[in-house]
């Protein structure tokens, strides 16, 4: 039986969705690469407490607005705002530290650090006072440990990560980006090369760290999985958002269906 | 016998995830085919094992019935399949004619040669136009001239085509499918991949649709947009919400 | 000195250096490997060259016709029984690194192991005489070295221009993937590419047998010199390579004349500094994704 984490933020009382302004907010980000327009005056906003669906045909921005969000990039115009703060010209660290925790769509090259280590390495204390101090601090054991639990990959943690299988790792990516205690999850294609059984998973404990207040953005291609797992998808296209709306409102629109078949 | 047979075939990049699950699909000489799928669906991946560059993990690549699993390119070009890839596969150091007479590498005739660089000056005025220009300076359009240009030099059998539109404003991308469109009344069977479905369908006789690496279904190229199944594919079934999202 | 007679003396080095150093950026342009061994060989070429001197009186220019086909030879074997298996890792630049600094240290061994740690030159009769042309002297040596030096870097340029086999490896430098779906096949090519630049370093090391005095561990200091060579020039740009090397040396030569010759190295270490710093495609090198 799956436990939840052990230290998450308070759920979310619904009746203040309405008062909370969004949790995260893009407006008019641009962002050009070479000669070639990316993103261009592309704004959205994510409600707290949702899971939102990013989509949108190859090309469209969606890894680029990510990237974009998560400090990675910085945007010629815009900005992105976090909980009312603006992040725009952050570093991915702070952003991460501010609430924002992001994996990425092909799981990074994890050395030969084992699974618990790979958790903790992107801990706040690393620095200058931990050269001398021992490798782990045991609070952060402790909840890697959890985390580990909760997707169920704890018997692997001393296991170097390299050989873990692919499944295994994306697990743990999942496991890692929750380390931070993050308010906002974005997921880059976390269904992508996963096997159903695998994927169900995933998405069963998506919906029960969302139902415990944490906020997905979900980058995807696996239409199913967007439409099942999300409640809000926005539709981006050529740089631009297209449309916004619940599953059943974006499915049944032909712009998106033409967005996606190059009749836009 | 069709020409090229892809049998059950599973193919996955260095030690990643299976890409293609399984899939089979038959070509037929002188026809004109569009494969379109949904993002992830194993589009390009299928014609870089088709081309040589990924030797399938199950399955069989058959050409005139013949098992060519693990063949090399070059090995896959001798037997007439050309590969235009998707990104820039052009040598920018070397004129345009170089280019092109580097798509006749495999002919020794040197007559034959120049012969066929005629023909192809021919059907691509532009190119004969720049022919001294270094083809890193062409515009988007004309690079792709060239990539075309140069798979016609050895009159390949089948030629396919990977996103034979990517990052061309649209009325070139036009220009780019007419030309394919010649491809198919020089013999020469056309595969294309497109991500613009619509375009890459109203070139070709027949339409392959692609998704999760498995073929979903086939069928005159006319129809495929109209099957209520695409919308389906593209936008994911008809759900409702589970509860709690 | 006269600067003219300086700019002679550096042509002079740099047409040696710019054979040395077009083999090197020829192995990076196609198979993308920093060749370490690369000096090693030409020693490897220099001490055979003094073998057949001291056993058969061949004079060394002459041994060019044994050692220039022995290496290409020994470049192609080394390539197909090394290389090939690397290739699909992804690991792949690291991986050429440690395995030519290997090759070095086991050639420098076995060299050691046979001639021992004593400085060896090959004396031919022009060692140490000198042509003069009006106020120019020119040691007899390093004028033939350098005319043949040219003469072969010539041949390199109508080869890789004219024949077929030449233009493949051009197209395989500039783009291999294309290179493979137009018919080349590259394996192939690499291993006639690591045979050209094995016995350009074959005939380098002929001509320098009799320009310096040699010893085993001598192929770091030509190590050091080369990579700056093929940096300035731009890392797989032959043409490049050559402008680089006799910049280069033109340069040591008004550094060797103003503050003596124990500051000449620094002209190739500085310059490779520099240019890394703030060229690092070099002069002609276009921005190289290892």
């Amino acid at each position: 039986m799956m436990e939840g984490p052990a230290t998450v933020s308070a759920p979310l009382d619904v009746s203040e969705e309405k008062l909370v302004a969004d949790l995260l907010e893009v407006q008019g980000i641009s962002k050009a690469y070479g000669g070639i327009q990316a993103v261009k005056d592309c704004s959205f906003s994510v409600t707290e407490g949702s899971i939102t669906g990013l989509i949108g045909p190859n090309g469209a921005g969606k890894t680029t607005a990510f990237d974009i969000i998560s400090g990675i990039v910085t945007p010629d115009e815009g900005s992105v705002s976090f909980e009312g703060t603006e992040v725009t010209d952050w570093m991915p660290h702070r952003v991460t530290r501010r609430g924002v925790s992001r994996t990425f769509q092909i799981t990074r090259d994890l050395g030969d650090l084992t699974v618990l280590e790979n958790m903790v390495v992107g801990s706040p204390t690393t620095g200058w006072r931990s050269l001398l101090g021992s490798r782990i601090l045991q609070r952060e054991e402790d909840r890697a440990m959890d985390l580990l639990r909760f997707v169920g990959i704890d018997r692997l943690a001393g296991t170097v990560a390299e050989s873990l299988s692919y499944g295994q790792k994306k697990l743990l990516e999942f496991a890692s980006v929750l380390m931070p205690e993050p308010k906002l999850i974005m997921l880059d294609e976390p269904a992508g090369g996963v096997n159903p059984a695998l994927l169900e998973r995933i998405m069963d404990h998506i919906r029960e760290l969302n139902q415990s207040g944490i906020t997905f953005l979900i980058v995807e291609h696996n239409m199913d999985v967007v439409m099942s797992l999300c409640d809000t998808i926005i539709v981006m296209a050529h740089g631009e958002v297209l449309t916004t709306g619940t599953p059943g409102i974006i499915r049944e629109d032909d712009t998106v269906l033409d967005a996606y078949l190059g009749r836009a | 016998m069709p020409l090229l047979e892809v049998d059950n075939v599973v193919v996955g990049y260095g030690a990643g995830p299976d890409i293609l699950t399984g899939l089979s699909l038959n070509i037929e000489e002188g026809t004109a085919y569009c494969i379109v799928g949904p993002n992830g669906a194993g589009k390009s991946t299928l014609l870089r094992c088709i081309a040589g560059f990924l030797p399938p993990r199950v399955g069989e690549v058959r050409l005139d019935g013949a098992r060519m699993n693990g063949s090399r390119p070059d090995q896959m070009l001798a037997a007439g399949v050309c590969f235009v890839p998707q990104d820039a596969s052009l040598f920018p150091g070397m004129t345009v004619k170089e280019n092109l007479v580097m798509g006749g590498y495999l002919i020794d005739d040197r007559s034959l040669l120049q012969e066929r660089l005629e023909t192809v000056y021919e059907t691509f005025p532009v190119l004969a136009e720049r022919k001294s220009q270094h083809a890193g300076t062409l515009s988007g359009g004309e690079q792709q001239m060239v990539t075309l240009g140069r798979a016609l030099m050895i009159e390949p059998r089948m030629v396919m085509i990977d996103e034979p539109s990517l990052g061309l404003a649209p009325m070139i991308a036009d220009q780019i499918f007419e030309k394919i469109t010649g491809f198919k009344d020089l013999g020469i069977t056309v595969v294309l991949v497109e991500q613009n479905a619509v375009k890459g369908l109203e070139t070709v006789d027949w339409g392959f649709v692609l998704d999760l690496g498995c073929l979903e279904f086939e069928g005159p190229a006319d129809g495929i947009l109209a099957d209520p199944r695409i919308r389906d594919l593209y936008l994911g079934k008809a759900m409702t919400p589970r509860e709690g999202a | 000195m006269q600067w003219v007679q300086l700019v002679v003396l550096g042509l002079l080095l740099g047409g040696v250096y710019a054979m040395m150093a077009s083999g090197l950026t020829l192995l990076f342009g196609v198979m993308r490997v920093v060749n370490l061994a690369h000096a090693a060989f030409i020693l490897l070429a220099a001490y055979l060259t003094y073998t057949l001197f001291e056993n058969v009186a061949m004079d060394p220019m002459i041994s060019l016709v044994v050692t220039m086909p022995l290496m290409f030879g020994l470049g192609v074997v080394l390539y197909l029984i090394l290389f090939p298996r690397l290739e699909a890792s992804p690991r792949y630049v690291e991986m050429t690194v440690l395995l030519t600094f290997g090759l070095a240290l086991i050639v420098e061994g076995m060299l050691t192991f046979v001639f021992t740690g004593i400085f060896r030159s090959v004396r031919p009769v022009y060692s140490s005489t000198a042509i003069n042309l009006g106020e120019i002297f020119m040691p007899t040596s390093q004028f033939y070295a350098s005319t043949i030096s040219f003469g072969l870097l010539i041949v390199l340029w109508a080869v890789l221009r004219f024949t077929k086999t030449g233009t493949a490896i051009r197209a395989t430098m500039q783009n291999r993937s294309a290179a493979q779906i137009v018919g080349v096949n590259v394996r192939r090519v690499s291993a006639i590419s690591f045979g050209i630049g094995m016995a350009l370093a074959g005939a380098a090391g002929s001509l320098l047998s009799f320009m310096f005095p040699f010893f085993p561990a001598r192929h770091w200091q030509w190590v050091a010199i080369l990579l700056a060579l093929i940096v300035l020039g731009g890392m797989g740009s032959i043409k490049g390579a050559v402008i680089g090397a006799l910049l280069l040396a033109i340069a040591s030569a008004f550094v060797t004349d103003l503050f003596g010759p124990t500051w000449s190295p620094i002209t190739f270490y500085l310059t490779l500094f520099l240019i890394l710093m703030l060229k690092p495609e070099g002069l002609f090198g276009a921005k190289v994704r290892l």
